[in-house]
């Protein structure tokens, strides 16, 4: 975390509970940092929607039409900004423009043109540190897929189809485990 | 028993059986989950855009497998998809047909993919009327005040 000059702490939101965790990161990379930062209680969403996640930038990408709607709106359910893409080039690219600055990838690993691996690996290339965190989202049952995943420098995954609460677990465990490694 | 609960009622009777015999699974309780105030037609137009998408990927395999010589590993990325797409919305019979279908593109077997074609459109088509009949019962529901889905 020094290196990225950055700060990390951990606050808790004035009730004390369900808002659970607030996380707050600053990058020194980019300037739009601040957009990072949660603002409990100025959103006007409903109490029963999670805001755990609120302000999470999300780029997810996935060439089923389907699977993308589906998946966005249970990330978005969960608090996040989505970008929605529908291939890797896209998604690399939208990373790469200046304006942005995302904090999570939601991967699909079996995309045409180019898939999940070799997308992860471009990111990890060019962006030296651990950021974007990456979760893949596989149909594969196979144990390996976990490994390879993780050799190829991302965060996490996820089984289709893509539940919820599983998401949620995951999107909690990556984070945490973000924190706790810096 | 009053018009809402008659509804409701019957909404509830009409659901029941999707689930018991598989034409939908927990999947699509999820989607239900996932609509909100702020897209109150979530479940309709994931659904529509999912018959789309079938139609499409049906007519793509049909031409394939009309192919003299017939390009398997095309028609099971059509499959592929199509597994993908109907098992993250919960159309459970249809991802099921889809699983059948991979295994004779695997084995390049015309015969049972033309099988498994065919049921496909026979599930699609009954998929398509029940969730329509589901969709109208949720409409008058909301048009008599009251709010879906009635499951939770």
């Amino acid at each position: 975390m020094q290196m990225m000059q950055g700060n990390i702490w951990i606050s808790l939101n004035p009730l004390g509970f369900a808002q659970g965790m607030t996380l707050v990161l600053w990058f020194q990379i980019r300037p739009s940092y601040g957009r990072a930062i949660f603002a409990p209680g100025t959103s006007s969403e409903q109490p029963n929607s999670n805001s755990q996640f609120r302000g999470l930038s999300v780029i997810l990408a996935d060439d089923d039409h389907v699977n993308r709607t589906v998946t966005k709106k249970l990330l978005e359910k969960l608090g996040c900004e989505v970008t929605a893409v529908s291939s890797g080039f896209e998604c690399l690219s939208a990373l790469s423009s200046a304006e942005n600055s995302f904090m999570l990838v939601v991967l699909d690993l079996q995309m045409p043109e180019m898939d999940g691996f070799e997308v992860a690996t471009r990111i990890r290339k060019f962006r030296s540190c651990n950021w974007p965190l990456i979760i893949a989202v596989t149909a594969s049952a196979e144990d390996n897929v976990w490994e390879r995943c993780l050799q190829m420098g991302m965060n996490g995954v996820i089984r289709k189809p893509v539940l919820l609460q599983a998401m949620e677990d995951e999107l909690r465990r990556v984070l945490q485990r973000a924190g706790e490694g810096l | 028993m009053d018009v809402l609960s008659q509804l409701q009622r019957q909404l509830a009777d009409f659901l029941a059986p999707l689930y018991r015999e598989g034409f939908v699974d927990d999947q699509f309780t999820q989607l239900q989950k996932l609509q909100d105030e702020s897209s109150p037609d979530f479940v309709m137009e994931v659904v529509s855009l999912f018959f789309e998408d079938c139609e499409k990927l049906v007519n793509n395999m049909a031409k394939a497998l009309e192919q003299q010589v017939v390009d398997f590993k095309q028609v099971d990325s059509h499959v592929h998809q199509l597994k993908g797409s109907s098992s993250s919305i919960g159309a459970a019979r249809i991802k099921n047909v889809c699983i059948a279908f991979k295994t004779f593109c695997e084995a390049q077997n015309r015969e049972g993919c033309l099988r498994c074609l065919q049921q496909v459109n026979h599930e699609y088509t009954q998929l398509k009327a029940n969730l329509q009949t589901l969709f109208t019962l949720e409409r008058q529901i909301v048009a008599a005040g009251g709010s879906v889905p009635a499951m939770q």
